[in-house]
């Protein structure tokens, strides 16, 4: 079992369909890029480990179907998880506009404890492609509206900012994790005995 | 019938909390017998109905974890195929779907995995319904859903999804034991992203000896535990030495003695009992505890069937050098350590004066009888198990057995199976194999399980029963402990 310095977060990644969110996951993991469009079912998990200011992190990444008719995983699908990443291409007005209801659904679905200090990522993908309809400048103001949400402009394809992304997710997740409560040192809770005794269920008891 | 009137091990009144079967094993976390506890655990759902069965399951190599580094492809590949033949895997995860353990393998490396399994509880969730289990390719796969905890058994063995749900069961006891319900609980309602594997340090290695002692000890099987041969005479001795040795000592609710995983006794407070599976996981800390061998330690442990929500102390010990039985002392008090240290002193001292430690050396020195040496000789080995005690008793193994354990486990596992499957019971058994003949009855006071040469004769098969169960009974002062010390 891992030693306190391992961590281990939970990272979804969110958008439209065809944004490039299995591109840069497998980009990111695989060091691969594929110009085949395969839609994800369900969903896909891939482990990357890292090492993040001298602690070792084991990145455990679910990648969703953007399609809405794989959009049945249910509500425990998001629970428990430590960054979302938000994926838009930089060339579908469309994608971008949909960000608002993803982050949303995400916030609604997981129902994180302190949803305004959440961290989420922001990427705009396909910065390779041309004509780009969505300027950095309005995907920037976009995440100063949300709390100053990081964004990062990437190409799976090109292998553009994909690491530097995914870094500033684990470090994002990690800082969040920090914060959080030490649950473990307060003191457990003592028996208290009673003269009561409820009989057992199980079958003949003695007392 | 006449056998009935003879029920070896039978007492009106037990040492230990009797369970009927294993199947209620699963929503009775017992009845605290402490105020406090007002059933803040919600057991999970196992109805039958709920069954779920996919049958078209891909296998996971085709999506196998792509992580690999080029070099180490090969090797990795080797490993993952050595990993994935494994005869029984079990997963335990958070409700977030991050790993807690893994029997074999890096639980990191598996992270993708986890998110698998915990996509399909929750996906069939998602529609009020439980995913029980899965069988494809020979395999089940079996969950548990217990929160806020996933267990996942995914065996190759001949095991039924009911003995696949007892084994979960006692390895989230086992968390449980260490952190209390109650705790685990509180983490994941103030931290669902909680990462399990920091507070449980070490629990690994408990873990990893729980499922090979399980695996082993027809205890857990039967929901029983076994004693150590001794004359009723000298375990009241045993007894009175603990129970005049602690009478000043406040909030001590247990004494357990127990050497080579049997029991030597058991004296409780009055009100409270002990059920047997709290029992097993004492057995299973002091059996991958060595460091109790060498020093006296001072240990929380919560008994999960006892009370959930709280721990109680330990105070654990060898009795002496000379006498390997391990001794634990369990109080409700924080920091009773240096009482309870006088207290094992002045056992020991009593215990040395009547020759107790001399008879308990003797017994563990001296194998139990097998079925041969006993006059039985188409009987091979047998499980006895009286229910109004939940105690069982089996003689030493014998040729065959004695080098294939693991045909004796699967037997026996089918027998149980044949009595307990809740679709359809039975009350007697009977199995003539290339092998073996095997046997298993049912009755209200006993549950018996023999396993005959091949060629016994269907018609002498009662007599000797007869004969076995009346052998048993003429000694059962020294194979059961049927008194019930209390402070």
């Amino acid at each position: 079992m891992a030693s306190r310095k391992k961590v281990l977060l939970k990272v979804i990644i969110l958008g439209d369909s065809s944004v490039g969110k299995t591109s840069l996951m497998n980009q990111y993991v695989n060091r691969k890029f594929s110009n085949q469009y395969k839609a994800t079912i369900g969903a896909d998990f891939l482990t990357k480990e890292v090492t993040v200011d001298d602690r070792s992190v084991t990145m455990q990444i679910w990648d969703t179907a953007g399609q809405e008719r794989f959009q049945s995983l249910g509500v425990a699908f998001y629970r428990g998880a430590d960054c979302c990443v938000l994926v838009f291409d930089v060339t579908a007005p469309n994608t971008f506009k949909s960000l608002d209801s993803w982050r949303d659904e995400f916030l609604v679905q997981a129902s994180p404890r302190e949803p305004e200090n959440f961290p989420f990522v922001l990427l705009g993908n396909k910065v390779d492609l041309e004509p780009r309809s969505i300027s950095s400048k309005r995907a920037q103001q976009w995440c100063q509206s949300k709390n100053n949400i990081p964004y990062f402009e990437t190409s799976a394809k090109e292998a553009i900012n994909v690491e530097q992304a995914f870094l500033a997710i684990a470090k994002n997740a990690l800082a969040q994790q920090n914060s959080a409560v030490d649950l473990y040192n307060e003191f457990p809770d003592q028996i208290k005995l009673t003269n009561t005794q409820k009989p057992s269920n199980g079958g003949s008891s003695c007392c | 019938m006449s056998y009935l009137d003879v029920e070896p091990g039978a007492a009106g009144e037990s040492l230990l909390l009797t369970t009927d079967t294993n199947a209620t094993f699963d929503n009775q976390y017992m009845s605290s017998s402490l105020e406090e506890i007002k059933n803040e655990i919600e057991p999970s759902e196992t109805e039958d109905s709920n069954n779920e069965s996919i049958s078209n399951v891909t296998t996971y190599e085709e999506n196998s974890s792509p992580m690999s580094v080029d070099n180490e492809d090969h090797e990795d590949r080797i490993q993952d195929k050595k990993w994935a033949l494994m005869d029984k895997h079990i997963f335990v995860l958070s409700l977030a779907g991050k790993p807690i353990y893994s029997r074999y393998g890096n639980e990191d490396k598996l992270a993708w995995l986890f998110g698998v399994m915990q996509t399909l509880v929750s996906f069939i969730q998602s529609n009020d319904d439980n995913l029980i289990s899965i069988s494809a390719g020979g395999i089940n796969f079996v969950f548990s859903i217990k929160k806020p905890l996933i267990l996942v058994a995914v065996s190759r063995k001949q095991e039924s999804v009911q003995q696949l749900q007892n084994q979960l069961n006692y390895i989230y006891n086992q968390i449980a034991s260490m952190l209390t319900t109650s705790k685990l609980i509180k983490i994941y309602e103030q931290r669902q992203n909680y990462d399990l594997r920091r507070l449980l340090t070490g629990v690994e290695r408990l873990i990893n000896h729980l499922l090979d002692f399980a695996e082993a000890e027809p205890a857990f099987l039967l929901g029983a535990v076994q004693c150590l041969s001794l004359s009723s005479s000298k375990r009241s001795n045993i007894s009175s030495a603990i129970i005049s040795s602690c009478s000043k000592i406040k909030n001590i609710v247990f004494a357990i003695l127990l050497a080579n995983n049997k029991l030597i006794t058991l004296v409780r407070m009055k009100k409270y009992s002990l059920h047997p599976s709290d029992l097993h996981l004492i057995f299973n800390l002091v059996q991958s505890t060595e460091s109790f061998k060498t020093v006296e330690s001072w240990a929380p442990i919560c008994l999960p069937r006892f009370d959930s929500s709280g721990f109680l102390y330990g105070y654990v010990s060898y009795l002496s050098e000379d006498c390997q039985a391990c001794l634990l002392l369990l109080t409700v008090e924080r920091d009773a350590f240096h009482t309870l240290k006088e207290a094992k002193q002045r056992i020991v001292e009593k215990l040395r004066r009547n020759n107790c430690l001399e008879a308990i050396n003797e017994s563990l020195a001296k194998p139990d009888v097998n079925c041969a040496e006993s006059g039985f000789l188409e009987v091979r080995h047998y499980l006895y198990k009286s229910k109004s005690t939940a105690q069982f008793y089996q003689p030493s193994v014998s040729p065959p057995y004695n080098k294939y354990g693991q045909v004796l486990t699967d037997l026996y596992k089918r027998l149980h199976q044949g009595l307990h499957c809740s679709a359809r019971p039975l009350k007697l058994f009977f199995e003539r194999r290339a092998n073996e003949a095997i046997f298993a009855w049912d009755t209200v006071g006993f549950e018996l399980y023999i396993i005959f040469e091949p060629l016994v004769e269907t018609g002498n098969v009662v007599a000797i029963i007869t004969r076995l169960l009346n052998w048993m009974k003429e000694r059962e002062d020294n194979l059961f402990h049927l008194q019930v010390p209390t402070f």
